[in-house]
Formats: C-alpha cells, sequence, structure tokens
C-alpha cells in the first residue's frame, strides 16, 4: 500500500482528521490518514476519553471516547487507509508535483497533504535518566502492544494515572508478579480502579522516585527513592513499564517552510497554507477570526476537502452537494 | 490566555500538573510551580489533578490571586 498514490494525506487522526477523512470519502477522494499513536482520536481519546464535551453541535452532552467512536464510525465508511503509529517527518515534492511524505517507519505517496495535527504529535514523556533510552527496544515499554510478552514475568510499572493503574490490574492475571510505583501516595485514577488496585496482589511501592536502571543487555533492576526519607531500594524485574502520560509538540512540521503564528499554521479562508497541495485544519490552524474549537474544526475539515477535490480535479465543483441527496448514490 | 498557578501551590508543589501537561509548560520555582503562559494550550488537564485546586483560567483565577498571573508571566520573561 506504500507505493500507490492517495489523492489526500491527513497527517493527524484526531475529530478533524477523522471527520476530514470522512468528508474526503463522501467527496469519492482517495484517503489516507496517518497518526503517531496506535490509535485514532487524538486529545479526545488520549487525554480526556471519560470527560464529556457539552459544545458539540447536535449532542446536548457526549463523553469523548463516545464522539470518538462515532467519528471513527463515520471516517471507516468509506474506507480509508490507517495508519497508526507513524510520526510524519519530512515531505519532498515530485516532478509532477505530488508528493513523498516520509514518516519514521515509512514512504507514503500523496497529491496533497492535510495537516490536522492540533496540537502535534503525541509522544509518551519518556523516563529522564541518561541510559534509559538504550532499552527502549529491548524491555523498557511505553506502549503496552501484546499483553502476551509479560506472561509470567516480573513487571514494574512506573505512574500513578489512569494507563499506570490499569496496565497493573490487567497485567496482574498475567504477569507473574506486578509492582506499581508512583512518587505520591495518592493515584491520579478512577476511585474505583484505585479501590480494586487496593484489593489486588499488585505491590504498591508509594512515595517512591526511580532514580537509577541497573542491568546489561536488558534492564534487570530499578533503584526507587522514597520522597521523604531519601532511603533507596533496589526491585528486580522482567520488564518495566512507563506511564508518565503524553507531550506534544510539532516537531518536524515547523521545519516545513509553511508560514507559522506562534505555534499555527497560517491559512487562508479555503483552508491553503503558503504550500500549494498542503493544506491544514482544526486546532492547528490560524487565520483572522479563527477560534479553536471541536465544531469550528469540523466547518474547517469540511472547506479543506472541498478545495482539494477542487485542486486534485480542476473540473469537480467546489460546493459540495447535500449529503441527503447524494449519499446512497455513492460508492464505497 | 493561559492558566495560572496561584497561592495555594506555595510550599505544597505537589507537581501532578506537570505529569498531565501535555505541553510540558509547567516549570518548578522556588517556591511554587509556573506555567508558561506561550506554551500553554489551555487543555485544562492541570487544574483537576491539582491537589490543592491552585490552577484557574486566567480569566477565573479569583480577585485576591490575581497578581498570580503576572507572576507566572514574569517567571517566563527572560
Amino acid at each position: 500500500m506504500n507505493g500507490e498514490l492517495y489523492d489526500v494525506t491527513i497527517v493527524g487522526g484526531g475529530p478533524i482528521g477523522l471527520f476530514a477523512s470522512f468528508y474526503g470519502g463522501m467527496r469519492q477522494l482517495k484517503v489516507k490518514i496517518i497518526e503517531s499513536l496506535p490509535q485514532l482520536g487524538g486529545q479526545l481519546a488520549a487525554l480526556y476519553p471519560e470527560k464529556y464535551i457539552y459544545d458539540v453541535a447536535g449532542f446536548p452532552k457526549v463523553k469523548a471516547q463516545d464522539l470518538v467512536d462515532h467519528l471513527k464510525e463515520q471516517a471507516l465508511y468509506f474506507k480509508p487507509a490507517v495508519v497508526l503509529g507513524e510520526t510524519v517527518q519530512e515531505f519532498e515534492r515530485l516532478d509532477d508535483g505530488t508528493f513523498r511524505l516520509m514518516t519514521d517507519k515509512n514512504i507514503h505517496y500523496t497529491k496533497t497533504i492535510l495537516i490536522t495535527a492540533g496540537i502535534g504529535s503525541f509522544q509518551p514523556r519518556k523516563l529522564n535518566l541518561e541510559n534509559a533510552a538504550v532499552y527502549e527496544e529491548k524491555n523498557l515499554h511505553y506502549f503496552v502492544q501484546n499483553v502476551n510478552r509479560f506472561q509470567g514475568k516480573k513487571v514494574c510499572i512506573l505512574g500513578g494515572g489512569d494507563s499506570a493503574v490499569d496496565w497493573a490490574l490487567t497485567l496482574e492475571s498475567v504477569a507473574s508478579h506486578v509492582t506499581l510505583v508512583h512518587r505520591r501516595n495518592k493515584f491520579r485514577a478512577h476511585e474505583a480502579s484505585v479501590e480494586q488496585l487496593k484489593n489486588s496482589r499488585v505491590e504498591i511501592l508509594t512515595p517512591y522516585t526511580i532514580t537509577g536502571l541497573s542491568g546489561g543487555e536488558e534492564i534487570e533492576a530499578v533503584t526507587l527513592e522514597h520522597t521523604e526519607t531519601k532511603e533507596t531500594i533496589n526491585v528486580e524485574l522482567d520488564e518495566l513499564i512507563v506511564n508518565y502520560g503524553f507531550v506534544s509538540s510539532l516537531g518536524p512540521l515547523k521545519k516545513w517552510g509553511l508560514n507559522l503564528h506562534k505555534n499555527s499554521i497560517v491559512t487562508n479562508a479555503s483552508m491553503e497554507t503558503n504550500i500549494e497541495g498542503i493544506y491544514a485544519a482544526g486546532d492547528i490552524v490560524h487565520y483572522e477570526g479563527k477560534v479553536k474549537l471541536i465544531v469550528t474544526g469540523f466547518g474547517d475539515a469540511a472547506t479543506a476537502i472541498s478545495s482539494i477535490k477542487a485542486y486534485v480535479d480542476p473540473d469537480a465543483r467546489k460546493q459540495p452537494q447535500h449529503s441527503t441527496s447524494i449519499f446512497e448514490k455513492l460508492t464505497v | 490566555m493561559a492558566h495560572v498557578i496561584t497561592s495555594p501551590c506555595r510550599n505544597e508543589k505537589a507537581a501532578e500538573c506537570t505529569e498531565v501537561c501535555p505541553v510540558d509548560a509547567i516549570q518548578p520555582g522556588d517556591d511554587q510551580y509556573y506555567i508558561n503562559p506561550d506554551r500553554c494550550i489551555d487543555c485544562a488537564a492541570c487544574v483537576p489533578v491539582c491537589p490543592v485546586n491552585a490552577i484557574f483560567f486566567d480569566e477565573d483565577v479569583p480577585e485576591e490571586e490575581r497578581d498570580y498571573i503576572k507572576k507566572n508571566e514574569l517567571f517566563f520573561a527572560v
């Protein structure tokens, strides 16, 4: 699928990217979405899946994850290509005017690029220890992708939020032993999960911070320091999971030569950036009068896709027909 | 616009906010934490995790705490 040429490649699988993907399908464009996290949904799914949102048109109240689920269902209707866990790095314009788009893992080909990257790509907040990076491909994990890997192992989890607590509870029945370390006595996770944690076999070590990793090829133990007494202990382990939340940044996009205003990409009213063939929509955009909301982002997305349709197919009408009259005639 | 850390943080410095901030906008000072107003994206993730309810959206900072808006700004001023 990598060699295939797409009409539009959407950078960022948050709410705006998902809606743009749907709208692109409705305008019969060949769509690909690239998302840096292993899941779709952007901030809604990564930062506050359980919070209610009250200002999405048509929903008096909707839980962020439910909105994501609806958006996904809508977005996937036209079967776009979905690429997860890849961070877009740079682009190159080819002789025929199309783009070659490089991620940290692959190369993608596309006629246009639509950036819906919100506040930038999310990366896990990493362990701030000198020798941590070398263990990333080994037994230090910022994401849990395959639970079976932890079968019968001694697992140590760092963090105090929902991810840390949920993984501790999930792995309790898989691993031989789970230790959960947090620098405060109180966990940020849901009360019900914390209650479940207290009644589980998970060993809880608080208030401790990690001060060192030891081992050879793989991490064999971590050194923890009690935040009050400064006393240190060693915990032996087979696998270390770090759930310190996410940080985001525009990162490589800043070097694309796009006109920027603070940390936003400047577009015109057609959602075109200063680079022909590259468009942007949603929170990442700045134009006169821009308001950063989910609902205005949906509007940006529809405008951007209409502009892209006209760019890819100059005979196409820019003003779309109503979905009520054309939807059932569209081919998936 | 940005979020602002106010007086209850003084000498509390729980630092819960630094763990949830998605843009790493929160830095430690001598007596309290500060939010960099140029980096803050107003996502409000820090507000509910603060154990002493010290964080407010700048327009909602209580009257007697409004000095802290300037204090946050000055902390990051070069």
